[in-house]
């Protein structure tokens, strides 16, 4: 019987960018770098007082975080504004 | 005599004085009451996606000439939003996915825009990309504001 399942698409070679016309919002130029017991919840307590703010700093950081869940102690964030 | 004269002085002072009241420089009158304080300026529209369009290339405004859904396998993708309103600092993400759900690429740019203005996401591979469908989902501050399908054959 012939395997049906067809290879994962590969994208690990995929580049892009981006860029505005817009001017490039200020930036507080924080970072913050993970520490063992991290989670993007906590760090965000730590600088916006709210936990639930995590997503902002998800936001900001994309091209670094692949899965909000797991990040890792050594990574260096960039904390947007409050 | 001497008190005719009197009266004729006083006669004559009573006119001067008189004559300089009835010369007092009017006074100007009071200021007209100034209407009301002028419009405030209106409030520039809250800040909105307004359009995704996508394209294999962008012009200077960074905005796509010639949309299209369609691309070849060598092609760099460009998806060009174009926002209205003014913001101090706003996020807008692109998450470009294929069709079995992986993730292509995400991507981010912090903007202050302070009227319209359009933002391009590009992605190009090394490689040929896979033959399939793709979307591209584009948010703000991590609320989705629009996606758009599209091919590569």
């Amino acid at each position: 019987m012939p395997d049906d399942k067809q290879p994962k698409a590969d994208f690990s070679d995929v580049e892009g960018g981006s860029s505005s016309t817009a001017p490039p919002a200020p930036s507080s130029g924080r970072t913050y770098t993970v520490v063992k017991g991290d989670s993007l919840s906590k760090i965000a307590k730590q600088f916006y007082g709210n936990a639930s703010q995590w997503k902002k700093i998800y936001e900001a950081n994309k091209d670094t975080i692949k899965n909000p869940d797991l990040i890792y102690p050594g990574q260096t964030f960039k904390i947007p504004d409050a | 005599m001497i008190r005719s004269r009197r009266l004729v002085w006083a006669a004559g002072l009573g006119l001067v004085v008189v004559g300089a009241a009835s010369c007092k420089k009017k006074e100007p009158p009071p200021p007209a009451e100034t209407s009301a304080a002028p419009a405030p300026a209106p409030a520039p529209p809250a800040f909105a996606v307004q359009g995704i369009e996508l394209g294999k290339t962008v012009d200077a405004d960074k905005k796509v000439a010639a949309p299209t859904t369609t691309f070849g396998r060598k092609d760099t993708i460009y998806a060009s939003v174009t926002t209205e309103g003014a913001a101090p600092s706003k996020t807008l993400s692109a998450k470009w996915t294929f069709q079995d759900g992986q993730t292509v690429k995400e991507q981010s740019q912090s903007i202050a825009p302070t009227g319209p203005a359009a933002t391009e996401f590009h992605i190009s591979k090394k490689g040929l990309w896979p033959a399939g469908k793709y979307k591209v989902e584009v948010s703000v501050d991590g609320s989705p504001a629009g996606s758009k399908d599209f091919e590569i054959k």
